[in-house]
Order: C-alpha cells, then structure tokens, then sequence
C-alpha cells in the first residue's frame, strides 16, 4: 500500500464545508488531534475552483494557476502533504499537479505569465508537489491510522443500520490512488468497522453519483433529483438510517434535500446524514454543539441518535 | 611467427561474374602469397581437388578464397579445405559485396586487392579450433498435466522418448476434464468432452515411455551443456496408489465435507476423495488442510493403503529438454464485483456453467438454479476482465470465450428450449469456421444485445442487468434470474512460478513468451526449453494440441540431430575467476551460471558477444578464436592498400546485417567503392579502441550497422553514444561514425544509407 | 438518408482537437472506443435523459461538430463512473469538459454559463467559490430551514472555535484576482456576462 503521512499536512479548507456543514472541519479536527496527526491551516489558502470548474465557468489554466498558488503556499510553509476535506478539492488538486508536473506546455504558461506579473514567488517546478505522495483525502489519512482508531472510541453505534456514500471526486477520478476500491469503494466501509460498527455494504447505486451533478442540481433539478431519488429509494430499501459520506456536496444534496425527495417520491425518507469525520467524532465522543456541528444538519441528528450507548470495556 | 605463414589464395572467375568486372591478372600481380591460384568455378566438385593439391604441394598453413559471400559457400570451401582445420580459411567477398555492386571496372579491381589483403591478414590471425557438438540427453520433462502436456508427452513417447510428466494436482487432465461439452464448428455438435479426453487419458497411462508424478511441482532447475537438472518436489497423497482400488468406503466414513473445488465449489466432496471419475491415478488422496485425522478412513481401508503420516519427496531429474505446458487459471471475479459474483449464489462463471450442465456435474447435467427451479432467462456477459484496460483487467482478448459463450448457450437450448438466453458482446468473435457455430446458435434462438454490461443489481428474485444496447442507442434493464460471465484467461499460478525457476521470458501479460511469434511459435527465450497449451496465451483446445505436438516436434529435432555450434565463445580462466558473478547478470543470452563453484557457460546460448569480457575485473574471460586481432588485422589488410586520394569508409556487420548487404549485390544495385565492409561475428565485439585504430590509421568513416531484434542492439547503440562522446572530447567530428538499424529485406535502405554516408564523409572531408 | 463522406474531409481532426487539449489525460484513449456501450450502461444522465456518453464519442469520432450546439452535452454529472470503467482507457466525461470549454471558446453556450457568474464574483471579493445569490431563491423554497441556518453561520462557527474566519485577507483576494485577471478569466466573465446582458 501506498505511503499515508500523518505529518507535514496542510488541513485544505473547503467552501462548502465552511460555510454548509462547519462541523465537519471541527470533527476532522477533533478525530485528527485524538489520532496525533500533525497538521494545519492556513488562511492564505483559497478556494480550489472546482465548483466553478465544474460549472465549465473556470477552464484548466485558471484553475491550475490558482492550484498552483496554494501548492506554492503548502510548500513554503514546510507542509507539502495537502490533505482535503471535499472530494471535489481532492480531484482538482490532484488533477493540477498531474498536469502541471506532465504538461511543460501548460506550467511554463502559467509560469512566464507569474514572471510577467510580479508574481514570480508563486511559480511552480516541475515535481514540486507529486500526485500520489502529497495529496490525500481526509479519508486517506484517517485509513493510514485505522488500527489507532478502536483505541479512541467512546460510544457504540453498532446499533443503527449505516450505509456508505463515496463521493464520485474521490473515487473515480483518480481511481488508481483511491484506497479500498473503486468498482465497490469500501474505504468508509473499513473505517466504520475500525468503530466497532458494520455497515450493509454494497447496495443497488452504491457507488452511483449522489446526483449533485454540479450544474445539474440548479439548471436541471429534475434529473439531479431523479438521480439522487434512485440512490435514496435504494438505501430506504435496506432500511439505512445513517449514511456516511466523504464530500460536502453530497452531504448538502442528501440532508438538505431529503424533505423535497421524500415529496417528490411520496416516501418518507428518514436517514440522518453523516461526514465520515463526523462519525467517528461521535463515536469518539465529540460533542454534538461544540465538535459535529449538528445545528448546520437540515435532517435532525437526533432524529436518529437519540442516546448514545458507551462501549462495554 | 604468424607473418611466416605460408597463405594460399585462391581466386574465383565465377563463370565470368567476378572476372568480367575485376581484373585478375592484376589481382594476381599484386598478391604477395606463397601460392596464387585462378579457376572457373572454386565451389563445383573438382574445386576440392585443386585446394587440397596445392595445400600439400605448397604446404599452406592458411587459406583464402577470393569468390562470393561466404554466406554462400562458406561451408563449402571450409569442407574442400580439408586435412586443414576449417577456421583456418576466410573467404573474400569480391562478388556480391565487389563485382555486383561496381561497374568501374579499374575501382572494383583496386578494390577487390585490398578485400583479399585484409583477407589474407585475417586468415593468418587465425587459429585452428573445432566446432563444438552438442548432444542433448534424449530425457524430456513436460510440466503441467493437461491437455496440452498430456500430447505433447504422448507424441514424444511414441517417438521413443523418455517423458517425466509432472503434474501439481492429484490427477492429470486439466481444465479440459471439467468443462463438460466440446463442440466441433464443423459438425455443428456438441460432444462429450471426457469422451474425447478418456483414451488420450488411457493411452498415456499405459505408454511405457511415459511416468507421471502428480501432486509434484518442479522446485528447482539448472542448466549445464544443455542438461536440465531438476528437483521436483512431490507432495504426500496419504493414499498408496499401488494399494488402493478406488473402491470409495473411505469416502463413506470421512465426515468433513469442503468445497469440491473440481465442481468450481458448487457442490461438496469429503476430505479423502477421488479427484473426479476417470481422474489418474486411479487412486483416492487426502486433503491434508482439512483432514481431521480422526482415521476412521484408515480403520476401514481393506487394502491397508491409506497412511496419515507423510513428507514431501524431492525427487532428481535430468533432461535434456523441457516442455512447459502450466495452462492457465481463470480471473478472479472479486476484480469486478458490479457484477455481483461473490454475492449472489446464481451469478456464476462458464466454468461453473459447464459443471452445472455436465452430467457428472453437481446437478447431474440438469440445468438448476441454486434453488433447483429451471431459470426462466440466463444472461451472458462476454468479455469479464478481457479487453479491458482497468487495474487488474487484461488488455488481451481471451480468444475461446464468444465461442465458449455459444457452445454453452446451445447446451441450455437443448436442455430447456423454454429459457432464453442473452448474449451481451462487443464483438463476436467467431473466426474461421466458428462463424457456422454462430449461425447455428443464432438459429437455436439465442438472442444477441451489443453491449457491455455496467452492473448486475438483485431485485426481488431476479436480477436486474443494465446495459445498453448500442445498435438502439437504448439504456436498458435486462430482468434474468442467472447470470454467466465470460471469465478472461490469464497465466496459471504454475506458469508464473515456473517461468521464474526456469528464468525464462515472459509478456507483460505474464504469458510465456516464445523466442518468435512468427518463425518460433514453440520455442522459448531459453534453448531447449518450449511452451505449448494456454501457458503461453488464450487458446482452445485444437490450438493447444496443435501447440503440443509442434513442441514435441522441435524436441525431437534436438534429440536427433544434436546441435552444432561456432566455437566462437567465451571461456573462463578458473585461476581468474573469483565467482563475483557480475558477468552472469550482464549476459543478455542467459548463459552463464555458477555451478559447482565455478562460472558455466553454456555453448548452446553463448554467441560470442564479448559483453561479458569487458565487464570482468579479473580478465577472467576470453573469447575463442582470436575474435579481436581478426577484426584488427582485418581493419589493418584494408588500410594497407589505401590510395592517398581514396576514401575508406569502414562496415561493420554481423550476420543479419551482412545477408542484407550481399542482397544489394544480389539485387544489382550499387554502393560507392570507399564502403568496405567486414564481418563480425556480433557488432558487440567491434571495440572502442578498433574504432580508434581505425581511425587514427587512414579510414574515413566507420558505419555499424545492428539488427534491432538483437538482443544486445541496445547495448550497442550506447556504446556508439560513448565512443562518439569520447571523440567530441579530442575534439574530433563525432560525424566520422553512424549507428543504423539493418534488416535483412531492407537492403534498398541500407544501399541507400551506405551511399548518404559516404557524401557525408566526403563533405566532412573537404 | 445518406451521409456523404467526401475524399478531402478528415473526420479524425475532431478527436485529435480534443485529444490535445490541456485537460485530457488520457492520451488516445477517444480514438481506441470501440462503442461498447459500458460508460452508458452505468452513466445517471442517461438513466434518466436522452444523453448518451457512447453516442457522444461516436460523433467525435465521426467529426460531427455540431455536438457543440447540442444541449445534451450540458446533462452530464461530471460523476466520472465512465472514466473508472472505460475498458479502453477512454473518458467521456473529460471529453464531454472539453467539448464545453471549445463551445465557449466558440461563444456557444454562454446561456448556459450565465446563471454561475457568481462563482466567478465571489473569487474576485472573497477568493471563495460560494454557491451564487441567484440561487438563493430556489435553495430557500427547497430546503426547510436554509435560510434562518445561514443567518446563524457565524454563531454556529463561532461555537465550533472555528479559526481562522471564512474571509481571507485583503492581500490574499488581491493576488488570487490578479492570478485570473492575467489568465484572461476576467475578460472572458465580462464578455459573457456582456453578451448575456446585451441579450435581455
């Protein structure tokens, strides 16, 4: 298996989780400072563009420039491991080292026009960054440190029937990295069970989109929410009532929308709507208020966890 | 000393072909030999007489023969030099690479004096020296018991051979035993494969020449003047085959059923068991992984057969020769599970299809679901890991599994005309007379949907298969209740862990690869050593026979002819040598190894390439035959006789390159006269400081022509680099030597390229 | 109907454009499709529209530009499931990026662009790429309680001691902004938003 760091990390801050689901930064956190992993945060640090990326409004160049900018920021700061908390993040990022280390064409673009511009301090060497070495997921780092995990947790979630949604960026565009499969991803699956649980496993759309579609949810709701309507009507099929997941934008377009599928449907869909960062965080005992940010969650936590059982020692 | 030598020159008209075009009589003038001789035709019968008078009558030490190429006639003139050692003769091309190729008759004359002189010092730094014989123990071992190793051991057998057939399961027959059904594309039929298998099976069991070890595996082999010594390792079968009837009470009595692992796990077996009904030995084994020694087997056993103590044998074994045949496996579905093989009990693989619809199947032949009810509608999906580009695919196509696909769809009609059958495919693959079969099986109702299947989802009862149907450009949910993929074949667990004792080459696919996908089918990257059946890639079962037989075939020529080799290898001084064994890892040929505490070079794989000679810190190593002071004097014959106003342009090739510059002559095309060229018994032995000599003595130009297919072609281009870096250095125009590919048909090419360095050299030179 | 291919026209160019644009990653994968229809059978927007992931590559292949027009190409998800299972190391889902980006170029499609103008906004006054105001509207209609947790965003941060503040400093917008206005992002937003504009 591929070399996981716990150190040297840049925590790579994502809009969507910034300003829809806050919570799952203060439980990466949380589960990151119980599991020691040295990282940080930087405020220099911007946007990856991905959402405009994928909206076709930003093209590659623009989005590999400002890549490299926070590529540049990572590495003067002594932190070349970025480690992402939205999948999208992690696609796009990895996406640009890629091509910035591959495509001289494109890196002496953007290089000469830094030269050009007083920017020179952000220009970007060939293998300053390696795809594989120094961009990780969240989920990435959490699975290098699976066997820590059992050791830190406090409550016992083994009751509830959980299912796992990877979100597609982190699966499929750089399949050849992702941990635990592609075809059949199980890398929340592994992580869930290092919590003493067990999900369902594979279900019917398992490793489907979760229908965002990036433009599709706003220009086309119909197909986005038919898409997402299969995976939701799948999952109540099994009767799920936790499904974890890996990117904001599943999370937005599972907990947010839920009530308007459940109309659409005409079938009450009640599933609470978990980051894997903030699973874990409950298992090991974060606080609902201060660690998971339950008050950003449109489909009530406690609709599901109401009390939470304690591990028998 | 070597310039006192008494040299014969005997020089060729060639019915005209060479003296219309150089003149002799000044060739003659010019020679200063002990004897010079001229003739109408050196090579007809009478040409052996007057060499062999004038050697006695002039008491020759050393011969040269001013004619055509010596790909020619070099045997022959090497035969006519007789009592005389044949290396101790060297022929000047004057014809293909002198007369055919100039028309200047003053030029070619000139020319053809200075071939003979650099003859002429050839031929004195030569030393008598005999070609090796090699006979090979006529003893072959054929690894892997099916159907392939199974011919390939029958045939040799009944040419007389000795075979040692080593099998790693309890019983020999292979994936052939199981797969029910074989069809032939002719008779449009399906036939009972053991049918087939049995007196193949029988034949060999009762051949003499034949003994098999099973649940044996080779472990360890070296290789010494083309003798094999292997150990093969041979596992404990608990069961005395001599004893034991087959009778079954042991089998009654064993309470631990697993998996039957010949009925692909759908059906149980106990841990005492006979492989299947005609499985060879005739002779029950114990599964020692699940046995319970409980010996309630041993208690009943009438013929006291069965022992529950056991240690592997190591068995030695010399041969001469080896046939691999390790077959394949199938690929494993846990690669793909969209397809829903490891979860669901009724999607399952043609192999299991075949146990299920063979009579002496886990269901006797009907064709059942998990639940025993007839499915309403099976669906196929072709191509499960083949042709396909993704981690762990295999980007081959396996070749048998569109017609595998046909043959068990035809079997389900005949059983149940009732359950339709779908087929989704790319492409059907039906070459050759296959593509009556696929009439047949279209006419049988089997239904064809062009797509590739994404997933195969259970809901409800049955399962759910989305594809699309590409010829409608339509997304569509295919309901079936069983399901069957079309498992790519890839190399065997056997075939990769013997290409790896043996050290033999195998594709990036892991297959064994043959020497020559065109010219040597059968022959692998190590003499005598051959491959035949699917361990060398996807085939079926006419292909692997086929396959078989071509390598038993290639054995006997071995076996009877032996083999005749240049004696121009390389050699060890054993004081030297201190065992480092660098040379044996920069041996592109695989032949050298260290045995018996000292370094072996096979003859039979050494080509005299000199690779190993430079490397060795020692000086441990030389090659036979005086290779470097041949090429030197050679490069000295040719400069002696060079005008001032003449420009000499210096050809290195060996034999490949040689044959294409003899079909220029053939070919009546021309090169200027300043090409001059010499052959070298691999480009590899022209050295850094015969490109100085050469240089710095009065050549203008030195071309090194290399056959890309050769395995030291890199090597040599590297070298080149280095040498014209070294001449950049002194300062010196790195343009005074070219590299080039040559190929024997491409002899317009090399023509052309001969006549564009020589412009360039004359450019240099202005 | 009959389709003409004349002596002197090169179908092959379309794909060639494509295969090299700075985006693609997978060399010659478009020109090894053999139309086998897996991206299809496991694409969501063809489950569900007329789009069709094989059908796009065909005409690729076959040079039919005017797929650039053709609102289809807009129903992609971008899930990238066709990527992870093309057995011939194809992607539509990178050609179906590119076809866009050379429909923009060619001033198509800039309709569809219009309405995520705010993602371009926001990077110019906060270097983040916030979901666009104009959507606000729907979200709140859509998601029950939206509206009133967004207001609450800053308490719900500042209980979970969340540092440092979504805003990054003033320096920090103003080189993220040179970057895009030197990459000729900026223009290329006015021209569209112009165009759009101009239309209303």
């Amino acid at each position: 298996m591929k070399l996981i760091p716990d150190k040297d990390i840049l925590l790579f801050r994502s809009c969507l989780v910034s300003v829809e689901y806050p919570g799952v930064e203060s439980s990466t956190k949380f589960v990151f400072d119980k599991l020691g992993i040295d990282y940080a945060i930087s405020e220099k640090q911007t946007c990856c563009t991905g959402l405009g990326h994928y909206s076709d409004v930003f093209n590659q160049i623009d989005t590999s420039a400002i890549g490299a900018r926070n590529f540049k920021i990572a590495k003067d700061i002594g932190r070349p491991n970025l480690v992402m908390m939205c999948a999208t993040c992690y696609a796009i990022n990895k996406k640009s080292v890629k091509l910035l280390n591959k495509k001289d064409d494109l890196r002496n673009h953007i290089n000469q026009l830094f030269e050009e511009n007083g920017l020179e301090h952000l220009k970007y060497e060939k293998d300053d960054l390696l795809p594989s070495e120094n961009i990780f997921h969240v989920v990435d780092i959490l699975y290098g440190k699976i066997s820590e995990i059992p050791k830190h947790i406090k409550y016992d979630l083994s009751e509830y029937k959980i299912a796992s949604h990877h979100g597609c960026h982190y699966c499929k565009v750089h399949y050849e990295d992702t941990i635990a499969g592609f075809r059949d991803p199980n890398i929340i699956d592994e992580l869930i069970g290092a919590c003493g649980c067990k999900t369902i496993g594979w279900y019917d759309h398992k490793r489907a989109t979760c229908g965002t579609g990036f433009r599709q949810r706003y220009s086309n709701p119909d197909l986005s929410f038919t898409a997402t309507a299969d995976k939701m009507n799948a999952l109540d099929d099994e009767e799920v009532e936790i499904v974890v997941h890996l990117c904001p934008n599943c999370h937005i377009q599972f907990d947010r929308y839920q009530p308007l599928i459940s109309k659409r449907e005409g079938r009450e869909f009640e599933a609470i709507h978990l980051n894997i960062a903030q699973f874990i965080a409950i298992a090991m005992g974060g606080d609902f208020d201060k660690v998971i940010g339950v008050k950003a969650h449109t489909t009530p936590i406690d609709s599901v966890i109401k009390e939470l059982k304690e591990v028998e020692q | 000393m070597r310039d006192d030598l008494k040299v014969g020159v005997f020089l060729c008209e060639c019915g005209g072909n060479i003296s219309d075009i150089i003149d002799l009589d000044e060739v003659r003038a010019s020679l200063d030999v002990e004897f010079v001789g001229q003739f109408e035709n050196l090579c007809s019968l009478n040409g052996r007489k007057i060499i062999r008078d004038a050697i006695f009558d002039h008491d020759l030490d050393r011969v040269v023969v001013a004619a055509c190429s010596p790909i020619s006639h070099e045997k022959t003139f090497q035969d006519y030099v007789k009592p005389l050692n044949p290396y101790l003769m060297d022929m000047a091309n004057i014809r293909e690479q002198c007369s055919w190729v100039h028309s200047d008759k003053a030029k070619a004359t000139h020319k053809a004096i200075t071939l003979i002189n650099a003859s002429i010092e050839k031929v004195k730094q030569s030393d008598a020296v005999d070609p090796i014989y090699c006979q090979t123990p006529d003893e072959v071992a054929v690894i892997g018991g099916g159907i392939a190793g199974m011919n390939a051991a029958l045939s040799l057998a009944k040419q007389g051979t000795k075979v040692t057939l080593i099998e790693q399961s309890p019983s020999i027959g292979g994936h052939m035993a199981k797969i029910g059904k074989v069809f032939s594309p002719v008779k449009i039929a399906e036939e009972c494969g053991m049918c087939l298998l049995n007196p193949i099976l029988n034949e060999l069991v009762w051949n003499e020449n034949i003994e098999v070890l099973t649940n044996s595996k080779v472990i360890e082999a070296e290789r010494r003047a083309g003798t094999y010594n292997l150990i093969v390792e041979k596992s404990p079968r608990y069961v005395d085959t001599e004893r034991c009837i087959a009778c079954g009470k042991c089998k009654e009595v064993c309470e631990v059923e697993v998996p039957d692992d010949w009925n692909d796990g759908l059906s149980t077996r106990k841990a005492i068991y006979r492989p299947f009904g005609q499985s060879y030995p005739e002779s029950y084994v114990i599964d020692m992984d699940n046995c319970t020694k409980c010996s309630s087997c041993v208690k009943v056993c009438n013929m006291r057969a069965i022992k529950l103590r056991g240690r592997p044998e190591r068995i030695p074994l010399q041969v001469g020769s080896i046939i691999v045949a390790t077959g394949h496996k199938l690929f494993d579905m846990e690669k793909r599970p969209e397809y829903g093989y490891n979860r669901y009990n009724d999607v399952i693989t043609q192999s299991e299809l075949g146990r299920i619809t063979g009579v002496n199947g886990p269901t006797k032949g009907k064709l059942l679901k998990s639940n025993g009810e007839v499915p309403k509608r099976v669906v196929m999906i072709q191509c499960v890991g083949s042709r396909d580009e993704k981690p762990d695919g295999h980007r081959y196509c396996s070749k048998i599994c569109c017609t595998v696909a046909l043959k068990n769809a035809n079997i389900i009609k005949h059983k149940n005309p009732d359950t339709d059958v779908v087929i989704c495919y790319t492409d059907v693959r039906t070459p050759g007379m296959f593509e009556k079969y696929y009439k047949h099986t279209q006419e049988n109702e089997v239904r064809f949907i062009r797509g590739r299947p994404g997933e195969v989802v259970k809901k409800g009862d049955s399962f759910i298969v989305r594809t699309e149907d590409t010829l409608k450009g339509e997304f569509i949910e295919i309901e079936a209740d069983m399901v069957v993929l079309s498992t790519a074949m890839e190399p065997s667990d056997g075939t990769r862990e013997i290409a790896e004792i043996l050290n033999i080459g195998t594709t990036e696919d892991g297959f064994i690869k043959e020497s020559h996908p065109k010219i040597k089918p059968v022959a692998t990257d190590v003499q005598g050593i051959f491959v035949c059946g699917t361990a060398h890639d996807p085939k079926d079962i006419t292909e692997s026979i086929m396959q078989a037989i071509a390598s038993a075939s290639k054995v006997s020529e071995y076996n009877y002819g032996g083999v005749e080799i240049e004696p121009f290898i390389a050699e060890i001084d054993k004081d030297k040598c201190i065992l480092c064994g660098d040379c044996i890892s920069r041996c592109k040929y695989k032949s050298m190894s260290i045995q018996n505490d000292e370094v072996y070079i096979d003859p039979m794989a050494c080509t005299g390439c000199g690779k190993c000679l430079v490397g060795c810190g020692q000086k441990a190593i030389h090659v036979n035959g005086n290779i470097d002071e041949k090429i030197l004097a050679t490069i000295k014959g040719v400069l002696s006789n060079k005008n001032d106003d003449e420009r000499m342009i210096l050809v290195f090739l060996d034999n490949i390159g040689y044959t294409a510059a003899d079909n220029i002559g053939v070919n009546r095309l021309s090169y200027p006269e300043s090409i001059h060229i010499i052959k070298v018994i691999s480009v590899n032995r022209v050295r850094p400081n015969h490109i100085k000599y050469a240089l710095e003595n009065g050549a203008d130009g030195v071309f090194i022509g290399e056959f890309p297919g050769d395995l030291m072609y890199d090597e040599v281009e590297r070298k080149v680099d280095r040498i014209k870096e070294t001449l950049i250095e002194l300062n010196e125009n790195p343009e005074q030597i070219m590299f080039s590919k040559v190929y024997i048909p491409y002899f317009t090419g090399l023509a052309r390229k001969l006549t564009d360095f020589d412009k360039k050299i004359e450019e240099l030179n202005l | 109907m009959t389709s003409k291919q004349n002596i002197d026209d090169s179908p092959i160019d379309f794909a060639e454009k494509i295969i090299a644009d700075v985006k693609n990653s997978k060399e010659e994968g478009v020109l090894k499709c053999v139309q086998c229809g897996m991206c299809t059978s496991t694409c969501p927007a063809a489950r569900h529209s007329d789009y069709n992931p094989r059908d796009i590559i065909e005409r690729v292949l076959e040079g039919d530009i005017s797929i650039l027009e053709d609102d289809l190409i807009w129903n992609c998800f971008y899930c990238y499931t066709c990527h992870s299972v093309c057995p011939v190391g194809n992607s539509v889902c990178e050609v179906n990026q590119i076809l866009k980006q050379i429909a923009i170029s060619n001033e198509i499609g800039y309709d569809k662009l219009y309405e995520y103008m705010g993602f371009a906004d926001s990077y110019f006054t906060a270097a983040i790429g916030a979901i666009p105001e104009i959507f606000f509207e729907d979200i709140k209609n859509d998601v029950p309680g939206w509206w009133e947790f967004r207001n609450n965003l800053a308490d719900i941060r500042d209980e979970l001691e969340l540092d440092p503040p979504l805003m990054p400093p003033k320096e920090v917008i103003d080189e993220v902004s040179k970057i895009l206005t030197i990459t000729g992002f900026k223009d290329k937003i006015e021209k569209i938003r112009a165009s759009e504009e101009a239309k209303q």
